[in-house]
C-alpha cells in the first residue's frame, strides 16, 4: 500500500516522528489523494458518467415539444419494451453481427498476412508499409465517394471491369444480395491496414530465439507459422480482433454514404437506426433507451473478448 | 429686368432647390429607414435552387441596404441547426427554410411565429401559391387551412413534374401524356432497355425518397394517406383500392417499361439517367430543370419538355409538395423578427419573384407565370409548374411525419424491390401509421385490410 501512496516523499519522512506528528502526515496523505484524485474523478463524472446518467434517464421519458419547451413523460420500460418489436432495430442487430464477422475476420486473415510478408522483407519496408496503410489515412467521406464511383451500376469501374470479361453487370449496392458483402468489402479495403499495423507491430516485437531453434531442428515456414508464430501472437490478435470488433459494431459512414441502411434493410446496422430514431424522427426517449441498449451490447462484447483473452493467456 | 429675372429665377431655383433637397432628405431619411433594419442570419440547406436564393437575396441587400447572413448546410444539417436553435432560450438563426418534412414539427412545437402576430399589417399577396395552405396553421385546431395564422412565406415551391424526351416524342409521333395510361403507353413504346429506358423511378429507400416519388402516383390515382388532413380526420386509407391500383401500377411500369434496378434508384439517378439520354420520362422535383440544358452536364440539351405529372381520368394531377417554406423563429429579438418579416414582406413581390427566376429559381408567385418570361424557351417548365401548383398536395401535416415517412418509405422498397406484394405492403404500412396516430393521440382510424 506504501507503495503505491500518492502522498508527497515529506510524508514519509516525517512519519518517523512522534506519534502526534504521525497523524497530521496521514491527515495530509488524505487531503493529497482527494486533492489529486478529486479533480480527475469529477472531471470523468462530469464527461462520462453524466452524460450516460442523463441518457439513461432520457430512456425513460417521452420527450416532447410544446409553445417552445420541452416536456418530459415518464414512460416507465415502454421505450426498451418497443425495441423488440422494432423492425429495423432486428434487421440492423442481425446485419450488424453479419458485417462485423466477416469484415474484422476479412481484415484479421488480410492483416496478419500482409504483416507476415511485410515482416520478412528486408527492402523497402517503408515503402510497403506506407502503401498498406493509405486506406486508413484516407476520411470516411472520400472513400464514400470513392466507393460509390467504383460500384455505380451504370458507369463504375467494377461493372466496366467485369463487362469486358464477358459478365453482365451488377448492381452493387443496390441489389438486396450483393449489398451488404459490397459494404463489406470496402470495410476490409478501409480497415485492414489498422490490423497490418498492430499485428506488424506484434510480429517485429516477437524474440527471435525460438525461431534458431527451430531452423537448427529444421522446421518448415508452416510449422514456424503454426506452432511459433500463432501462439506468441495469440495475445496481439486478439487484442486487435477486440478493437475491431467493437468499432466494425459501430459502423455507420459507410453506411449512411453508401446504400442508407438499403436496399429495404439489407444494410440496416444499428448505428444506422439510431441515427433515424433519435435524429431524423426526433424520438429522444426511444432513441436513448435504443443508445443505451447498443452500448450495453458493445460492453458486453468487450467484456466477453477481453474474457477470452485472458483464458488464453492462462493463469498468471 | 434681366438681372432681377435672374434674380427672381435664382429666387424660384433656389426654392426648387430647397423643395428638392427636402425630397431628396426625405427619401434618404426613409431609405435610412429601411436600411436601419437589424441584419438578419438565414438558415438554409444547399440545394439546387440556393443560387438563386443567393442572388436574390445580393438583390434585397443591394435595393434596401439592409444586411442578411446566410448559414448553409447540407439537407439533414440543416434541419439539426434549426432545431438547435429553436430549442435554444435564445436562437441564432432569425429566418428557417423549412422543407415540406419537417415545418409542421415548428409549427406545433411553438418554435415559428406568426408573421401576423409580429406585423399584424403583413399580408400574403394574393399572388403567392399557399401550397396546400401550408402556409398556414391553427394552433388551437393543429390544422393546416386558410383559417389559421399566417406563418410562413414560400420560398421554393418544390413539386414534381414529368420530365420527357421531346425529341423522342417527336420522332414517334407521340403527344405529351396526360392519364396514367397514356404515359405507361408511351413509356411502353420507348423501352429499348439497356440502351433506353422507357421511365427510371426513385424508388430506393431514403430520408423521403421512394415515398416522394408514389405520392403523385398515389394522389393521381384518387388516393390518400389519410382521409382528410385539413379537417383533423386522420384515418389512415393507404390502404384503398386506389391506393392498391396506384402501387399496382407503379411496380408494373418499373417491371415492364422501367429500369431494372429501380428498387435503388434515388434522385441523382434519375438525373443521372436523363441527362445521358438513358431513359425517355422521369418524374421528378422541378429543380433539377436547368440541368437538363446545361451542356457542360446534358448530353440532351433542348431535348427535355415538361408535363404536370399525369392522372387517372376524371382527376386532376396531384404532385406531392417537398416545398420549402420561410419561418420567423419565435426565440429570436423582437427587431430581429421585424426585419425578418421586411425580407420576406419584400421576397414575395412581383420584381423579387422576376429575379429568383431569371437567377434560375423557381418563383412562388403566380404573376411571374403570366409574364411573357414563361413563353420563352428557357423557362418552358413554368407553364407545366403553373398548371401542377395548385393541386400540390402536402402529405404529412403533423410533426410527427418523421416516424411515418419511414414506414412508407421501407413498406413502398419492400414492395417494389419484389420482397412483398402490394396488397401485404399496403396493409403493413396502413396498420404501421394507425399505430403511430392511435399514440400521439389524433382522430385516427384504418379501412378492413385488402384482400
Amino acid at each position: 500500500m506504501g507503495e503505491r501512496s500518492l502522498a508527497p516523499p515529506i510524508a514519509t519522512t516525517t512519519a518517523t516522528g512522534p506519534v502526534g506528528a504521525a497523524r497530521r502526515p496521514l491527515h495530509n496523505d488524505l487531503l493529497a489523494r482527494w486533492g489529486t484524485f478529486g479533480p480527475a474523478l469529477l472531471l470523468m463524472l462530469a464527461l462520462g458518467v453524466l452524460p450516460l446518467a442523463n441518457l439513461v434517464y432520457t430512456s425513460f421519458h417521452t420527450v416532447t415539444w410544446s409553445d417552445g419547451r420541452a416536456t418530459f413523460t415518464p414512460a416507465g420500460f415502454t421505450h426498451y419494451l418497443a425495441l423488440v418489436d422494432d423492425p429495423l432495430l432486428r434487421a440492423g442487430l442481425k446485419n450488424t453481427v453479419v458485417f462485423a464477422v466477416c469484415a474484422v475476420g476479412g481484415q484479421m486473415l488480410l492483416g496478419f498476412a500482409l504483416a507476415l510478408l511485410c515482416s520478412r522483407v528486408s527492402r523497402g519496408r517503408v515503402l510497403y508499409r506506407a502503401l498498406f496503410i493509405l486506406p486508413i489515412l484516407i476520411p470516411g467521406i472520400v472513400i464514400g465517394a470513392i466507393w460509390k464511383l467504383m460500384l455505380n451500376y451504370d458507369f463504375g469501374l467494377v461493372n466496366q471491369a467485369i463487362e469486358l470479361v464477358g459478365f453482365e453487370p451488377r448492381n452493387w449496392l443496390g441489389d438486396s444480395a450483393t449489398a451488404l458483402a459490397s459494404v463489406i468489402v470496402v470495410d476490409i479495403w478501409h480497415w485492414t491496414p489498422f490490423c497490418f499495423l498492430l499485428l506488424l507491430a506484434g510480429l517485429e516485437s516477437l524474440p527471435q530465439d525460438p525461431y534458431e531453434a527451430a531452423r537448427i531442428d529444421g522446421a518448415t515456414w508452416w510449422q514456424e507459422l503454426r506452432y511459433i508464430t500463432l501462439p506468441l501472437m495469440a495475445p496481439a490478435l486478439l487484442v486487435t480482433f477486440a478493437f475491431r470488433l467493437v468499432i466494425a459494431f459501430k459502423v455507420f459512414d459507410e453506411i449512411y454514404l453508401l446504400t442508407g441502411g438499403g436496399p429495404v434493410t439489407a444494410t440496416e446496422v444499428v448505428s444506422f437506426t439510431l441515427y433515424q430514431r433519435f435524429f431524423t424522427e426526433d424520438r429522444a426517449g426511444y432513441g436513448s433507451a435504443m443508445a443505451v441498449a447498443i452500448i450495453f451490447l458493445c460492453s458486453l462484447l468487450l467484456v466477453m473478448a477481453l474474457s477470452v483473452r485472458r483464458r488464453s493467456e492462462g493463469p498468471a | 429686368m434681366t438681372m432681377e429675372r435672374q434674380r427672381r429665377a435664382t429666387r424660384r431655383q433656389t426654392l426648387v432647390g430647397l423643395g428638392a433637397s427636402g425630397l431628396t432628405l426625405a427619401g434618404t431619411t426613409m431609405a435610412a429607414a429601411q436600411a436601419k433594419v437589424a441584419p438578419i442570419t438565414v438558415v438554409i440547406n444547399q440545394s439546387p435552387w440556393f443560387d438563386s436564393f443567393c442572388k436574390t437575396v445580393e438583390l434585397y441587400e443591394k435595393e434596401t441596404g439592409n444586411k442578411v447572413e446566410l448559414d448553409v448546410n447540407p439537407f439533414a444539417g440543416s434541419l439539426e441547426k434549426q432545431r438547435n436553435s429553436v430549442r435554444a432560450k435564445q436562437g441564432q438563426y432569425d429566418l428557417l427554410i423549412m422543407n415540406s418534412g419537417w415545418f409542421a414539427e415548428m409549427y406545433f412545437g411553438g418554435f415559428v411565429e406568426a408573421i401576423t402576430d409580429i406585423d399584424p399589417g403583413f399580408k400574403l399577396d394574393p399572388d403567392v401559391f399557399t401550397l396546400g395552405d401550408t402556409v398556414f396553421f391553427d394552433p388551437a385546431k393543429k390544422t393546416m387551412s386558410r383559417g389559421g395564422k399566417l406563418m410562413s412565406v414560400p420560398i421554393s415551391p418544390l413539386i414534381p413534374v414529368l420530365y420527357y424526351r421531346g425529341d423522342l416524342y417527336k420522332a414517334a409521333g407521340l403527344t405529351a401524356p396526360e392519364t396514367f395510361a397514356d404515359l405507361e403507353a408511351n413509356a411502353r413504346k420507348l423501352h429499348k432497355p439497356p440502351r433506353l429506358y422507357g421511365i427510371v423511378q426513385r424508388g430506393a429507400r431514403g430520408p423521403a425518397t421512394v415515398s416522394f416519388d408514389f405520392y403523385p402516383y398515389l394522389y393521381g390515382f384518387g388516393g390518400a394517406i389519410f382521409k382528410d388532413q385539413a379537417a383533423g380526420d386522420y384515418k389512415v386509407t393507404l390502404n384503398s383500392e386506389q391506393g392498391r391500383t396506384a402501387l399496382d401500377y407503379y411496380i408494373r411500369l418499373a417491371r415492364e417499361a422501367g429500369h431494372p434496378k429501380t428498387a435503388a434508384m434515388d434522385q441523382a439517378d434519375l438525373i443521372q439517367n436523363m441527362v445521358t439520354g438513358k431513359t425517355a420520362h422521369v418524374m421528378m422535383v422541378i429543380a433539377a430543370w436547368s440541368q437538363m440544358d446545361d451542356p457542360t452536364k446534358s448530353a440532351v440539351v433542348d431535348k427535355v419538355e415538361f408535363a404536370p405529372t399525369p392522372h387517372a381520368p376524371g382527376l386532376t394531377t396531384a404532385p406531392g409538395l417537398g416545398h420549402w417554406l420561410g419561418g420567423v423563429a419565435k426565440n429570436v429579438p423582437d427587431d430581429r423578427k421585424r426585419a425578418t418579416v421586411e425580407f420576406l414582406r419584400w421576397y414575395q413581390t412581383k420584381p423579387a419573384q422576376m429575379a429568383t427566376a431569371q437567377a434560375g429559381g423557381i418563383p412562388v408567385s403566380a404573376a411571374i407565370y403570366r409574364e411573357p418570361i414563361a413563353d420563352e424557351r428557357k423557362y418552358r417548365w413554368m407553364k407545366p409548374l403553373a398548371q401542377s401548383l395548385p393541386h400540390a398536395i402536402s402529405a404529412l401535416n403533423f410533426p410527427e411525419a418523421g416516424e411515418v415517412i419511414p414506414i412508407l418509405e421501407l413498406g413502398l422498397n419492400q414492395a417494389i424491390a419484389g420482397e412483398t406484394n402490394s396488397v401485404v405492403a399496403l396493409n403493413s404500412m396502413a396498420d404501421q401509421i394507425h399505430a403511430v396516430m392511435a399514440k400521439y393521440g389524433y382522430n385516427t382510424g384504418k379501412l378492413p385490410n385488402l384482400t
